[in-house]
């Protein structure tokens, strides 16, 4: 069952937090995602949870991360500068492997930017907000309903990895508001999977002696079990170490057990891709300006299609390989300069795919579109 | 439809009651916003898109604009270019400034928005339904009786009869000011 709703990208986000069993919100207000934080402030202590605005945007990361660590789910929302605040706590959450759902809606960069336009400028950041090394996760919506189902993913991933999972919005998709046609909150529901916990006895606990492809198996805090928690390299209990081997597969199993699973975290669409001659590649508020323009091209005869990916990061290498074998014209979009053109260079390993980007704050137009493919093909 | 003014004016509301309207009943609505950084004072611009069928883009294309209203000059002149030529522009002329040129190019209709809110409703805040009222009238777009219950459940109990009020006025106006100018409700199919 499904139901409509008339919303906005940033309140859907909110919402979905909470029908996902987000019971803490930890924040400061930044333009263009204030609306993230306004309305689950409302809703969170309906449901007995609790949203703080705390004094910065490190805090809030801060207090997000603490409160997972309590067991619960637990989410942060920021734009712009925001993020860049946030990054090396994002590395801290990584590192001793704490779920966490981090909305970023995306602004102009860099520093404060353009704050309230419209950008995708954060795609590369998103893959490596902070030093060291480890596999981010970015899912990115391209209309209302993924502001919803895609952040709900993000906390279901999140608890299945044992880590940051962020959520790209951006201006655009953020501050539209029209129908969205939803899942059931009942669904939803019961979709929740909550991370593993061990209920062994306590002197058996080894929060961090795990599979090399699986995450950490970290149990609520105060709740019987103890380890230790660190942003340093650590062993199987948590604590401190410089021990060559364990320092080695630590690092090896926070890219292991992302890489190990990507099916489980692949997600595309294809649109009019079937029967297309041109491809166009293109993600978030670009591809609702891409596919207006493949309707219009598609009016003069020409044959042009979409494929969006919605999981960024990783990227779906392997269908974008397939693509780059399969179609001769391949042409970007992207409001960067072209951020995800190096991505997609490398999964199909040519060098010859046309780009269009934009970094002045405004969108694509379908015109803009139109005109580049008449242009390049 | 685009409507447009400055930060602070309110003009938001307008769109999501439009959008709103239009989903209510069965179609697709979206509104979006552009606005600057500075909070007061910054251009604002206000799209609207309603269609029977799914709309991806939700931006109005400029150029294709068929109704633009303006209640700022600063604004006014920012956006006027994305309205088709011979589109309708309904301005407030106690704010808003077109040129002679501006005149032959679009149907540029005058009717007092603030004023009208301010003195006739009693009510500043009211524009934005003076100005919904107005771009309905011209435009088409939805049923009376389901803009103004759409309406109703956006604004508070206490407001309600100010905003009927000020619903009949723009009304009033934008019908006067369509049989001085010869200008027809736009048939819609």
């Amino acid at each position: 069952m499904a139901r409509e709703v008339i919303s906005s990208g940033n309140d859907l986000a909110a919402k979905a937090a909470v029908d996902a069993g987000c019971m803490f919100f930890g924040g400061y207000p930044i333009t263009p995602s204030s609306e993230v934080m306004h309305t689950i402030s409302d809703l969170l202590p309906k449901v007995g949870g609790a949203s703080i605005q705390m004094e910065d945007e490190i805090a809030g990361v801060c207090a997000a991360i603490g409160a997972s660590m309590s067991g619960v789910r637990s989410m942060t929302a920021t734009s712009g500068p925001g993020i860049s605040l946030k990054a090396e706590n994002l590395g801290l959450a990584q590192m001793a492997e704490v779920p966490l759902v981090v909305v970023n809606v995306m602004r102009g960069g860099p520093s404060t930017g353009l704050p309230t336009r419209v950008s995708q400028g954060d795609v590369a950041q998103a893959k490596n907000p902070s030093h060291g090394d480890y596999k981010s996760i970015t899912v990115c919506a391209g209309n209302l309903e993924e502001c919803y189902t895609e952040t709900v993913r993000a906390f279901n991933l999140a608890d299945r990895f044992m880590q940051p999972v962020i959520v790209l919005l951006d201006e655009t998709i953020g501050h539209m508001h029209g129908k969205a046609v939803l899942p059931d909150v009942e669904e939803v529901k019961a979709g929740i999977k909550l991370r593993k916990t061990f209920d062994g006895p306590p002197e058996e606990y080894k929060p961090y002696g795990v599979a090399q492809d699986e995450p950490a198996v970290l149990n609520p805090m105060f709740k019987g079990y103890r380890y230790h928690f660190t942003g340093l390299h650590h062993d199987a209990m948590g604590f401190p170490t410089e021990e060559i081997e364990t320092c080695r597969k630590l690092i090896d199993r926070l890219f292991q057990k992302v890489d190990a699973h990507r099916d489980e975290l692949e997600s595309n669409e294809e649109f009019m891709l079937d029967d297309a001659d041109i491809l166009l590649i293109g993600y978030g508020s670009a591809s609702l300006a891409i596919k207006e323009a493949i309707v219009r091209l598609r009016d003069e005869g020409i044959k042009a299609g979409l494929f969006r990916p919605i999981t960024l990061w990783p990227s779906p290498e392997e269908r974008m390989y397939e693509l780059g074998q399969k179609f001769d014209k391949v042409l970007s979009v992207e409001l960067n300069q072209g951020q995800y053109l190096e991505e997609i260079q490398r999964a199909m390993g040519r060098k010859d795919i046309q780009k269009l980007t934009k970094t002045n704050g405004r969108p694509f137009s379908p015109q803009d579109i139109i005109d580049k493919v008449k242009e390049v093909f | 439809m685009r409507f447009t003014g400055v930060g602070g004016q309110g003009v938001l509301l307008a769109g999501e009651i439009f959008a709103a309207a239009k989903i209510k009943m069965g179609g697709y609505g979206v509104k979006t916003a552009t606005y600057t950084s500075q909070v007061r004072g910054g251009p604002t611009v206000v799209d609207i898109q309603l269609d029977d069928k799914e709309i991806w883009y939700p931006y109005a294309i400029d150029g294709q604009i068929d109704f633009m209203l303006s209640v700022a000059d600063k604004s006014y002149q920012l956006f006027k270019n994305g309205v088709a030529e011979g589109g309708i522009i309904v301005i407030d002329p106690n704010l808003v400034y077109p040129t002679e040129e501006d005149r032959k190019k679009w149907k540029i209709v005058e009717i007092p928005i603030i004023t009208i809110a301010k003195e006739e409703v009693g009510n500043v805040i009211t524009q934005s339904v003076v100005a919904l009222a107005i771009a309905n009238t011209f435009m088409n777009a939805i049923p009376e009786d389901v803009l103004i219950e759409t309406m109703l459940s956006k604004v508070p109990k206490k407001v309600h009869e100010a905003n009927l009020k000020a619903y009949e006025l723009g009304k009033k106006y934008a019908l006067e000011a369509m049989e001085k100018m010869g200008i027809e409700p736009r048939k819609n199919d």
